[in-house]
């Protein structure tokens, strides 16, 4: 690690072709960092994923990363294979990456699929059709991939979209699990606020021409949150959980 | 019995090209159907024979350049008598991968509309071309273009044999990136596998394929075979490796048995290889329904 930091970002530009979506970002990213990106749809969030990636060419400035190795979850939905992949078959993919041209997978790396399976749960579903499964499972497959990268990093871009209430938490305590057992630096995307408060340490908010990172204290102000979504937000405090809402107008005018 | 001694002894290439024919187009054509890129495959077909019409233009002469260079009569050698046909081919094809695969960068056209003008234009620009062939048969050159199970020879067979050596191989030899690209190509990208490049280069290998079965066979057979054993590969496995398994024995199985009924039954061999694909797929498709 490079003075305490895995991730560097300096006088960053973000964007595509000639139109830059957002500039000048600095930022440091250190070990088992937990931080969640939040903002309105086409605020920059995945253009600024798919740069930290590198799978967009910074428009300007520096990414420092070297010797970082990033596990990515992408959203569910993406993935819709029509071939009967086994969840091995997908987790075993994650192996893939790291192999060279013409190397052949190893012993090693089913036993790395194998533990990452177990680290998600699901070791009893690995000879089961990834089209068979529900929307939980696909979701723990997907992260189960991500780890067999043996990732610094794991980015996980929506991860909760569309689940019921049980799997939902049940995959944020898994994700949870992640970051403190087995001290990973995590980037969580969502448009679920309360999840990101209740989760991450530190946040990235995403506005339309502006940018800011900082503690969960400092960016989640009722006043910040609804200048950025351009609606009333209401942030309430029960125990040490956050329940971050809407304030809906209703056709009388009252809140 | 007698009917397929006939057949071995007037066709014998025809009838192991049939065979290969078919197990190039079935193979390919998971990789075509797992990409719900079926419309390429119909696209392709037409491209590869708007090349061949092209080269009857013959504003290029391939071939006579070739053997003046490399010394060999043209008429003579029936490899180079033929090659302006086959580059041509795969040269128009190789243009239409290219296009497509660009197709991404841009959002006014969706990648069906872009492959449906390249479909529409391909039929139109080879009736140009035909108009303006200096041969004066157009039903000649149609017959050419469009290829025939039974005009299959020694080079043609040949020439299929490598391409699906190749295909295996290439196919064999990156079957790590060619599962990861085509199952989550974001991931791949962003785990450090050079999506954009992998399916680029499937896709070259699909069009490669796809050109000369349809420059042998036609394109009818070709189209079908791309679909057919492979979507009733996808309805009865249960593993990756099964659906390929499945759909090259289809593809193996069912052209030289097709070129028997249509000998016993006096029917066209092209077009009786694709029902009877069809039937097998119907009866697979109930069957999988009761079940």
């Amino acid at each position: 690690m490079k003075d305490n930091y895995l991730i560097s970002l300096s006088g960053l530009s973000i964007g595509y072709k000639n139109k830059i979506i957002h500039s000048n970002i600095n930022l440091k990213i250190t070990d088992n960092d937990f931080i969640g990106l939040v903002g309105p749809n086409g605020s920059g969030k995945t253009t600024f994923l798919r740069t930290l990636l590198g799978t967009l060419k910074p428009l300007a400035g520096n990414i420092d990363k070297d010797g970082v190795r990033f596990g990515y979850v992408p959203q569910r939905d993406t993935v819709q294979p029509l071939l009967p992949y086994s969840v091995f078959d997908v987790v075993m993919m994650g192996r893939y990456s790291l192999k060279g041209l013409f190397e052949k997978i190893e012993k090693e790396d089913i036993a790395i699929a194998g533990e990452s399976l177990e680290k998600v749960g699901i070791s009893s579903l690995k000879n089961m059709n990834y089209n068979s499964l529900s929307g939980g499972q696909r979701q723990r497959t997907l992260i189960a991939r991500a780890l067999a990268v043996n990732p610094n990093v794991l980015i996980l871009d929506e991860p909760t979209n569309g689940m019921d209430t049980p799997s939902h938490y049940s995959l944020l305590s898994l994700i949870e699990d992640l970051h403190d057992q087995s001290k990973l630096t995590i980037l969580l995307v969502s448009h679920l606020l309360s999840d990101v408060a209740n989760l991450a340490k530190k946040i990235i908010l995403f506005e339309k021409d502006n940018f800011q990172c900082g503690n969960i204290d400092d960016i989640l102000s009722e006043e910040n949150l609804s200048k950025t979504y351009s609606t009333g937000i209401k942030i309430s405090k029960i125990g040490s959980e956050f329940f971050i809402t809407s304030k809906h107008t209703h056709a009388n005018g009252n809140n | 019995m007698e009917t397929i001694n006939i057949i071995i002894d007037l066709f014998p290439y025809a009838l192991l090209g049939s065979i290969l024919a078919g197990i190039i187009c079935s193979f390919l054509g998971v990789f075509v159907l797992s990409q719900r890129a079926v419309f390429l495959g119909a696209a392709l077909t037409q491209v590869s024979i708007a090349g061949v019409a092209f080269s009857f233009l013959h504003l290029v002469n391939l071939e006579v350049m070739l053997g003046s260079y490399f010394s060999i009569d043209v008429i003579e050698n029936s490899f180079l008598h033929h090659f302006e046909h086959t580059f041509f081919s795969l040269l128009f094809s190789m243009i239409a991968v290219l296009i497509f695969s660009q197709s991404y960068r841009q959002k006014l056209i969706t990648q069906d509309g872009l492959l449906g003008i390249i479909f529409v234009i391909a039929i139109a620009v080879r009736i140009m071309f035909i108009q303006k062939s200096p041969i004066a048969e157009v039903s000649e050159i149609e017959a050419i273009l469009k290829g025939d199970i039974l005009f299959i020879g020694a080079n043609e067979f040949y020439t299929m044999l490598v391409i699906l050596l190749i295909i295996f191989l290439i196919f064999g030899l990156f079957s790590k990136q060619l599962k990861f690209v085509t199952f989550d190509s974001e991931t791949a990208s962003a785990h450090g596998i050079n999506s954009r490049f992998w399916l680029l280069f499937f896709y070259l290998t699909v069009g490669i394929g796809i050109s000369l079965t349809t420059r042998f066979v036609g394109d009818v057979f070709t189209f079908a075979y791309l679909i057919i054993p492979s979507s009733i590969g996808m309805i009865m496995a249960k593993k990756v490796s099964q659906v390929f398994i499945i759909a090259v024995i289809i593809g193996a199985v069912i052209p030289p048995v097709s070129i028997f009924l249509a000998f016993t039954f006096d029917f066209s061999s092209g077009p009786t290889a694709v029902v009877v694909a069809f039937v097998i797929f119907i009866i697979v498709y109930m069957v999988k329904r009761l079940l």
